[in-house]
């Protein structure tokens, strides 16, 4: 599946999704609406801007709709969803090939690290209906590594949060810390995998901190963003000697992206995707046009693989686009952060 | 440009994330660092390692910094420099700065007034003393770290937690995002003079990070509108401080016309723009001639660009105060105008505006104007009578009672909601050193327990 050009790539994807023979029901259906012909069409990754962004439908459709045919019964696809706290989350069905290469791409980015392999995991990181628990099983399997997992409900603590439940918020993240001190106490760790909120609330604690500088040579983040202020302090301050990897990933690309490793410490975090099968675009949200390099600007999401195609997908997030490495494609990512909305002050009654 | 860093306890920090102060005009005034909440974290937990300089030196240190922070070049700006900067963004007249300058000094030079009136005249305030041997009760912390939000609408509001840094407690102020400038220069000044990098620190924080500050403090104080005491009520940890909705009563055995200068300053007085100015005054009697003599009186002011050395109203900018004004126009429907009706926003052609003052007559003490407290100048008449009494009062941090019916003071001076009754001629932001602001932060921040030894 390792293509030479972008155009080949493309055009491959489009014969795969677009196939009678090998297509999803979902694309073969929604094909017959668009206004172009993806077989004739679509021939570079410019073209990919053609496509509606229908990730929005796919909370209206049966999750098996989306498995290409071309997979047979041999797809053996596990299904994974968007966080999603209002109404029905976005499903997507990740094959298992895309899975193993997925996990193979991202053991190799951390390799790029220097993250060890041979040493046991604990990953705080969400399970169940989103994928990045299984990417932490399984990438620590590949390393020869165990896996200790916490299990972590972020739809449950976004409810709370939104519902001004601060104190029940914070009790289950006691409950969380509280379990990753007694694995950080009795087992021999070597990597951490956590979010970011989590890996803030562990630096409260001076002596799961002072464990896991004595332990743990890796701490991988993820599942949510990480300031860059934050991120400095982290590693400089909390957890220095200890390597940190960030990802930036989601259910709609299908996996994350990797810190690119070798950055001085006053360079931002550079996010590189796994082009070719996921890229990049960074836009002008007014205008849809890609912003210089440099510049800030809206992400765009495209994933094409043999798994699944959801391109042109607009995401939230905002980021500093940059070059990608080696004139891959896309673009890379650094900064992100969610979108922030600028209001009218309104007149508060008070001198204060 | 200034930069201003936060002063945490492990000296300044700038972040990456940077806000941006600007005068009226556009023009980028300073920088400012704003701590995540990692930062403000840890801060609050070593604010805890040590412990606070013995009392005498406390007060020593408040002394040095006092003078240092109106007299002495600190963090780069001398004192004019400091005071033109904090004029220019904020608005507030040069000459209240000024004088708030002097003010937060002699605060901090005599700030053991404060603490030892605070303290039960029963009361030792350690256990060595020779009293505690058959038994005493001695003076102690309810806490060790004290968390301020603090307010931008004033320099002097900083001396509001003085009192706390003074009696031991470490502190760690949020300054306003505004004007952080006074707590900036006066933080430095404080931990040059004696508290350490330790004692006393200033973390500029956004909205979600300000909460942190409070959560990892033992006792805390939060400025704020009628939202924000409606947020900490139910919390015995915080402290907050609201609209001050003070006012002004005349009764009818009193003539009204030697205090109108009173109430005029009252109203007006450093712009109008503390909790300490009136927004209401009621009077027995027909309220029409006492609000037409200070409409009169306060339609002289004039309108000049804050750092004007004649400037006396607030400035801001051109489409804040149109807003402000849009807001008064909403509110006051249904009342008499007699200043401000066509507008209080004089503009003055450089993206900034005078907000000129406002003068409402209402048709009850119980109309619910009374108590609304705008950031300049802006008065409700009303009248009163002893049928209505102490309710249309209650509620109030100073009240300037101008009778001579001493059962209505003792009903007054008794009513809990009443934080300051100043009989007679007396304007409202009168205020003394060692004087109960809104009670003393002592009884806040301290109790007592019996030794004996």
């Amino acid at each position: 599946m390792v293509e030479h050009t972008g155009g080949e790539f493309v055009r491959e994807m489009m014969r795969w999704h677009f196939s009678p023979e090998t297509g999803s029901p979902f694309w073969l259906e929604r094909a017959e609406r668009l206004d172009f012909d993806p077989l004739t069409d679509v021939r570079d990754f410019e073209d990919l801007s053609r496509f509606p962004n229908v990730v929005d439908e796919l909370r209206d459709i049966g999750v098996r709709e989306l498995i290409p045919r071309g997979y047979g019964e041999k797809h053996e696809a596990s299904v994974y969803e968007s966080g999603g706290t209002t109404g029905r989350p976005k499903a997507v069905p990740y094959s298992a090939e895309w899975h193993r290469r997925s996990v193979e791409w991202f053991s190799e980015r951390l390799d790029s690290h220097g993250v060890p392999r041979n040493v046991d995991w604990l990953s705080a990181v969400p399970t169940g209906p989103h994928n990045v628990g299984a990417m932490a099983i399984d990438t620590a399997m590949l390393r020869g590594g165990l896996n200790f997992s916490i299990d972590l409900d972020p739809r449950w603590v976004k409810k709370l949060v939104s519902e001004g439940r601060a104190d029940v918020a914070d009790a289950y993240t006691d409950h969380l810390i509280e379990q990753v001190g007694h694995i950080l106490v009795g087992q021999d760790v070597g990597v951490l995998f956590a979010t970011p909120p989590l890996l803030e609330r562990l630096a409260q604690h001076d002596d799961l901190v002072d464990l896991v500088n004595r332990k743990v040579r890796a701490i991988i983040w993820g599942g949510t963003h990480l300031d860059a202020d934050t991120r400095d302090l982290l590693r400089d301050e909390v957890f220095p000697g200890v390597t940190m990897v960030g990802g930036y990933g989601g259910t709609m690309m299908l996996g994350t992206s990797v810190e690119r490793p070798g950055l001085g410490d006053d360079e931002p975090c550079v996010f590189d995707s796994f082009a070719p099968y996921t890229t990049f675009r960074v836009i002008d949200p007014g205008s849809g046009k890609v912003v210089p390099y440099g510049e800030r600007g809206q992400i765009v999401v495209h994933h094409m693989s043999r798994s699944a195609l959801l391109v042109n997908n607009i995401e939230r997030d905002h980021a500093t686009r940059i070059a990608p490495v080696d004139g891959g494609f896309g673009d890379a990512v650094a900064d992100v952060t969610p979108v922030a909305s600028f209001g009218d002050t309104a007149v508060v009654e008070g001198v204060y | 440009m200034l930069s201003l860093d936060a002063l945490g306890p492990g000296g300044p920090y700038r972040s990456r994330r940077q806000e941006t102060i600007g005068d009226f005009a556009g023009n980028r005034v300073a920088t400012l660092s704003l701590a995540p909440s990692l930062y403000v974290t840890r801060a609050m937990k070593a604010l805890r390692r040590v412990p606070a300089p013995p009392f005498d030196a406390r007060i020593e240190a408040f002394a040095r910094a006092g003078r240092a922070f109106a007299t002495e070049t600190i963090a780069g700006l001398t004192p004019r420099e400091y005071q033109h900067t904090v004029s220019t963004v904020t608005g507030i007249p040069i000459t209240v700065v000024r004088k708030s300058t002097d003010e937060i000094a002699q605060a901090a030079e005599r700030i053991h007034h404060s603490v030892e009136n605070a303290r039960p005249a029963g009361a030792v305030d350690s256990w060595r003393d020779p009293r505690a041997r058959d038994g005493a009760a001695v003076w102690t912390r309810r806490g060790e770290v004290f968390a301020v939000h603090a307010a931008g609408n004033h320099p002097s509001v900083h001396q509001g937690w003085f009192d706390a840094l003074a009696l031991g407690y470490r502190v760690a102020v949020r300054p306003s995002r505004r004007e952080p400038f006074t707590p900036h220069r006066l933080i430095t000044a404080l931990r040059e003079a004696g508290f350490g990098d330790e004692g006393v620190v200033l973390l500029p924080t956004d909205h979600e990070v300000a909460g942190d500050l409070l959560r990892h403090a033992d006792l805390g104080m939060v400025y704020g509108g009628a939202d924000v005491v409606g947020k900490y009520a139910g919390d015995r940890r915080v402290l907050p401080q609201g609209p001050g909705r003070s006012k002004v009563l005349i009764t009818a055995e009193t003539d009204w016309e030697p205090v109108v200068d009173t109430i005029v300053e009252s109203i007006s007085s450093g712009g109008g723009v503390g909790c300490v100015n009136a927004t209401g005054v009621l009077v027995e009697g027909d309220p029409s001639p006492v609000a037409a003599a200070i409409a009169e009186r306060l339609a002289e002011l004039p309108s000049l660009p804050a750092t004007d050395e004649r400037a006396v109203l607030p400035v801001q900018p051109t489409g804040l105060a149109r807003r402000w004004d849009g807001y008064l126009r909403q509110r006051a429907a249904g009342s008499k105008a007699w200043l401000g009706g066509d507008g209080i926003v004089d503009d003055l052609g450089d993206g900034s505006a005078v907000l000129r003052p406002a003068v409402h007559q209402l048709d009850s003490p119980f109309a619910e104007q009374l108590g609304m407290e705008l950031g300049f100048p802006c008065a409700w008449v009303a009248p009163w009578d002893r049928e209505a009494g102490v309710r249309p009062l209650r509620d109030t941090l100073v009240l300037t009672a101008v009778t001579t019916d001493g059962n209505l003071v003792d009903e007054l001076v008794a009513e809990p909601t009443i934080a300051n009754v100043y009989i007679g001629d007396h304007p409202t932001p009168w205020m003394a050193h060692g004087l109960p602001h809104d009670g003393y932060l002592a009884e806040f921040l301290m109790r007592t327990k019996t030794i004996r030894r």
